[in-house]
Order: structure tokens, then sequence, then C-alpha cells
């Protein structure tokens, strides 16, 4: 095999979504998805022992039709990827244990590799750009980070991040709020089509001068999940779509503001926003705008990569085959909680 | 030749056994409640040295703590995928009765919780499908109990003569159904506010009788320092109350009250859920509560949160009434 074509299957299973990939290098062959997110709706919430009966449910099935969306065979793969970390850990051990069932049975090369990290691997699918180096923004419903890519495999430094709720997680609290259900994502981003984003002027946290001190790059959405319940004890008789819409827009413009900020600091051209929340349509538009005005060139994956998926972590996979990177070791330990300094675990 | 790749993973040992036309060639196992998917792959690869040819893949499907459950299923199926060989699942508790000979036994296996997972067996045959209990219930029925509490697991040899003649498995062996419970059909949270002060007085004083507090009381509270009440309302009217106070750091659940003819159905269960994402938005680093002693609706519930009882107060709700203090760590 020539190492920057190399057939990998990629297994994700960190949450409700159980899901398959297939690439081939840097192309894309297969992406199939079975979610469990309806299970979970009347719950208000994934609710973790569902996903994982869903994930081993679901599992052999997904396998194989990603094998025939690829028209290959299991033998003909040269290496399987799986996320071994961040997520929940039992949805997460389905993933490895079937991923290292696979990878001993035809004795492959196995890499566990970090969500994360995948997120952004995801960029180099089905184009030859160079990935590196890049500013992402990342941004799903457990995380909420700006990061500095020198070498997505090695080198990726943490500029920035949350430090209370992540930017999925505040759409999930409001939509709840607001009775919008759930995910709450794109719930708020339907409703909010139909209202005036600047009607509220909710606040944009860490912003102030005093806060750019030590939380330049960081992220706080709390005190805005605080304000838009406050506003809605207040005003008895409120428009939800203006609620959805200024509230959204209170996310976006502060997760556009830092990431471009720390691109321009950083001196680094390319700003990836990557994970669930890069669906939000909303971000999408805007983010095309200010970044063509800062001279910014953006990358956003197709809606369907943005949200989990098995593509990103073959994808993930297929970069550290291409590096030559020593795959993972036998039973390497799966992480509910992993930075994502560990690409390659 | 027929080569058996054998895999257990239902109870805190990981088992792994190759049977060549009978004769054992490799039985291996790594005890460790928390490491079935560390500890798997590497049994099995230093199985496949002695025979890398595998004919058949039999897999113990519990009953057993899920989540070590599923790695020997979910690799196993992926296993016998990759190979396109045959795959069997059978009872692992059936596994363990086989080192066993009397007329009247059970087998039983941590079920976390205090409960365990059994079978009866009798003459060697199990007479029911894998149910869960308490310890003490099986006890009391006076016949040996094997099983992991004296040291016994499941022989994966013994899966070979267990798939021809007893009963086999496509799904695992859960016997529970996960716990989730349903956010309450039609009724609606919000921030309780001044004005629900009187229909929360109603309902308090037919929840607690002589012990509601009253209308003062309820009004000094709900005006307090560093605290978050949320109400429950259905078809416009207030069914429930809930509120937490935030001391210094650590949460103290004020009350969960819902009026009589709404509950058991899950609304102090979505109440607690609330007061606990206050709390953790206050960064506290954990959450209290009293509840009194033999309150059997209430302790389950939040023991399933990961309440723990830290302490007993004497006379608490009145002479003779003892609360346990519970304490749930949030960081």
């Amino acid at each position: 095999m020539k190492n920057s074509d190399a057939l990998v299957l990629g297994i994700e299973t960190s949450c409700d979504e159980t899901a398959v990939g297939i690439v081939s290098g840097r192309k894309l062959l297969a992406n199939v998805i079975s979610s469990s997110v309806d299970e979970h709706a009347r719950f208000g919430g994934v609710v973790p022992e569902i996903a994982s009966r869903a994930h081993l449910e679901a599992m052999q099935g997904v396998i194989a039709q990603a094998l025939r969306d690829a028209k290959v065979s299991i033998k003909d793969v040269d290496a399987f990827a799986v996320t071994a970390g961040p997520g929940l850990i039992g949805a997460l051990l389905v993933g490895t244990s079937s991923a290292s069932g696979l990878a001993l049975a035809l004795d492959k090369p196995l890499y566990g590799v970090n969500h994360l990290s995948a997120h952004i691997a995801v960029d180099s699918l089905d184009s030859d750009h160079k990935l590196e180096p890049a500013i992402a923004l990342l941004v799903s419903g457990g995380h909420s980070s700006i990061l500095q890519v020198n070498d997505l495999t090695n080198d990726v430094k943490t500029l920035g991040s949350t430090i209370d709720d992540a930017a999925g997680e505040a759409f999930d609290k409001i939509a709840r709020i607001l009775e919008l259900g759930f995910p709450g994502g794109p719930a708020i981003d339907q409703d909010a089509k139909n209202g005036n984003p600047n009607a509220i002027d909710f606040p944009r946290g860490l912003t102030l001068a005093r806060d750019l001190i030590d939380h330049k790059y960081d992220f706080s959405f709390s005190g805005l999940k605080t304000a838009v319940s406050r506003y809605l004890a207040k005003t008895p008789d409120y428009l939800r779509a203006d609620v959805s819409a200024s509230f959204q827009e209170a996310v976006v413009d502060v997760l556009l503001k830092k990431a471009i900020g720390a691109a321009q600091d950083v001196g680094i051209e390319t700003l990836i926003i990557a994970g669930g929340v890069a669906a939000n349509s909303r971000l999408r538009t805007l983010a095309q705008e200010r970044a063509g005005k800062a001279g910014i060139r953006l990358r956003i994956p197709p809606l369907k990569l943005c949200t989990d998926n098995g593509a990103m972590v073959a994808a993930m996979g297929s970069l550290a085959v291409a590096k030559g990177l020593a795959p993972s070791q036998l039973g390497f330990e799966a992480s509910s909680s992993s930075g994502i300094t560990t690409a390659i675990f | 030749m027929t080569n058996q790749l054998l895999l257990d993973t239902s109870t805190s040992r990981t088992s792994v056994a190759i049977v060549s036309n009978g004769e054992t060639l490799f039985n291996e196992y790594h005890d460790g409640a928390l490491s079935h998917g560390e500890a798997l792959p590497k049994l099995v690869a230093s199985a496949l040295k002695i025979s890398p040819k595998v004919d058949e893949v039999i897999v113990g499907m519990g009953p057993g703590p899920f989540t070590g459950l599923r790695v020997g299923i979910a690799f196993a199926q992926s296993f016998a995928l990759a190979r396109e060989v045959k795959l069997i699942g059978v009872c692992s508790l059936d596994a363990i009765a086989a080192q066993f000979t009397e007329k009247d036994f059970i087998v039983a296996v941590d079920a976390r919780r205090k409960e365990n997972f059994f079978a009866r067996y009798t003459n060697g045959i199990r007479i029911d499908e894998p149910n869960v209990c308490q310890p003490v219930q099986l006890e009391a029925l006076q016949i040996p109990i094997y099983g992991e509490a004296s040291n016994q697991f499941p022989d994966p040899v013994a899966f070979i003569s267990i798939s021809k003649s007893g009963p086999t498995y496509a799904q695992p062996i859960y016997v529970r159904r996960p716990d989730a419970y349903p956010v309450p059909a039609g009724v609606k949270f919000r921030p309780m506010t001044q004005l629900d002060l009187v229909p929360v007085f109603a309902i308090e004083k037919s929840a607690y009788g002589k012990e509601a507090w009253s209308m003062a009381q309820l009004k000094e509270e709900y005006a307090g320092k560093d605290r978050m009440y949320v109400a429950g309302e259905f078809g416009g009217e207030l069914i429930s109350y809930a509120g937490v106070t935030n001391l210094g750091g650590i949460a103290d659940v004020l009350t969960i009250t819902v009026a009589q003819n709404h509950r058991r159905k899950g609304i102090g269960r979505e109440s607690l859920r609330r007061l606990i994402d206050w709390a953790r938005t206050q960064k506290c680093e954990a959450i209290m509560l009293e509840v009194r002693v033999g309150n059997e609706e209430a302790i389950p519930l939040y023991t399933s949160f990961g309440f723990l009882e830290i302490s007993r107060r004497k006379d608490y709700y009145g002479p003779g009434k003892t609360a346990i203090v519970m304490r749930k760590e949030l960081k």
C-alpha cells in the first residue's frame, strides 16, 4: 500500500451517533450514520445507557453498509481508526472494542484517535490543500475552543476554551427553557430564522476590556443563559423567535470575534470551523462575511461532516498513516476526558 | 479441524479461550472490573499466536454489568464479521453452572446497585431466564449459591457444550431496562415568582399538614439570598415547586414538593435535575439534602442521582423523626 492512498475505516461512538466512514487517502468513500437521537429526545438529553445499547445494536449493520457504499471488502482495509475519547465511556468502549475485533481478526493496524482532532481532520477530505498551519474554532456540545494547529497529529496549542458551558450545551439549555425540544442546536437555528437577531441585546461573555487580560480567547456562556432566563421572566409576552435569534447572535458573534481575532493576532491566514455547532446556519453565514472582510481564508466542512461522523475518524487515521505514525498499543485505554494534545492514543 | 474462539466479559473477569476439536489450546483471564477494554485485545492477541485460525466465535451474552459486557460482545461480533465466521451467543451464568453438580442451586453475579443477576439450576438445567434481585432474597432460598462472590467465574470452555445443548442468544441479556425517565409530558418548568406563593402555600399545607411552613415562612425563604426556585405547571396550574440555595460553595436543597395528584410522574426527578444544574452553574463543590428516614419514594430517586448518605439527624422533623443527610459531589 502507498501510505498516501491507504484504505482506512473509521468508527465513531463517542455520543449518540453510531458512525462508520471509509476513506482512501484523502478521498471520502463512505459515511454511514445511525443516530439514537430520537430515543433521547423525550428525556431532554443523551442517556448514556440508551446510547451504548443503540451503538451495539447498530454497529454491525453500519459497518456492512459503509463497506457496500465504498464498494470494498473488509479484507481490503489497510488500517482501522476509532474514536478513543473524549466522550461517554460506555459508548466509546463499544467502538474501541468493535475496532479491536476487526483489526485483530485481520491483523491490521488500529489507531485510537482523538474525537476533537478528528473534527478538524475532516477538513482534509476531498481536497489537497495544506491543512496546517490553521486556527481552529472547535465548537460542539461538549467543547468550545480556539486552537492553533501547527501539526494536527502532534502540535496543537489551545489558545482558549470555554470556562463554563460549551456552545452546544448553551443551545440545548436555552432550547429547553424555550421548550423547543432536544437537540437544541437545530431547533434554535430553525426558530431564529423567523426572528430578529438584534431585537434583544444579550451579553457577549468575556469581551470586556478587563476580561481580555486573562481570557482573551476564552468563552463563557453561563451569563448569557442567565440573561435569557431573566429576560423571559420579566417579559411575559416575549417573541420566542426574537429570543432564539438574539441568543444565537450573541453566541455566534463572540465565537467569531475571538476566533478571527486569534487568527489575526497569531498571523495565521486559515480559520477552520469544526464540530457540531459548525452546522449552525447563522455561524456559517456570518463567518463567511467576517472572514472575507478580515482577509482570512475560511474552511468549514460540509454540513454532514460537521456533526459527529465516522469519516472524520477515518480521515484522522488516514493522516496518521500518511505521516507514518505508529499505530496505538493493543488494548489502549478509551478516555472520557482526553485533551486535544493527544491526537493518537 | 475446528477452532473455536471463546470470550466472556460478563463479570469482573475477562476470559479468553481457544479450543481445537475439544482440546483446550489456550485459556487465560485477567481480573479487573474496569479493564475489559484493555485486557480483551491483549488476551485475544496471545490466543491467536497459539492458533491463528478461528472457525467459530462463542461469546458470553451476560447478564452482567453492561459496560464490560458490551466490550466482549462488540469485539466478538466484529471479529466474526471480519473473519466471516459464525458467531454464537450463550448465557454466561450457564458457564458458571457447568462447574457444579448439585441437584438444586443458584448462580449469582454482581449487578451493581447492591443487587445480583441470577438464575436457578435444577438437575443441571436452568429453570428460567436470568433475573435480578437483592442478595438477601437469594439467601432466603437456602440452597447453594455459586458465582462471583465466592470467586467462581464463567469458564469459557464450557460455552461449547452450552451452545449445543442450551438456549443461545442473539442479543445481550440485559435483564434491566436503562435508567431513563421521560420529561413529564405537558408539564412546563419555569422560575418561580412571588405570585406563585399562594398556590405554593396550598400545596405545602396539603403535603405537610401540621409541619407545613406558614405563608410568612415561605415568603421569607423565597426572598432569601443565593437561591433558585423552579415551579412546575400543568394546564396553567401550579403543581410543583423546588428550591436550592448556595451556602458558601455547597448547595443545599430547600424543598422539592409535588402536588399529591401529580406524583410518580417524574416531576420531582426533573425538578431535582434542574436544582443540580443550577448548583453546577454556581460552581458548588457538592449538593446536599435532608430526607426523612423511611421516605421510600424519595430515597431511591436521590440515590439514582448519586447522592450518598453521610449522616443522620435525630428529631430533625420533630420528636422521633430522623433525617438522613445525603450529599452528591459535583466536582
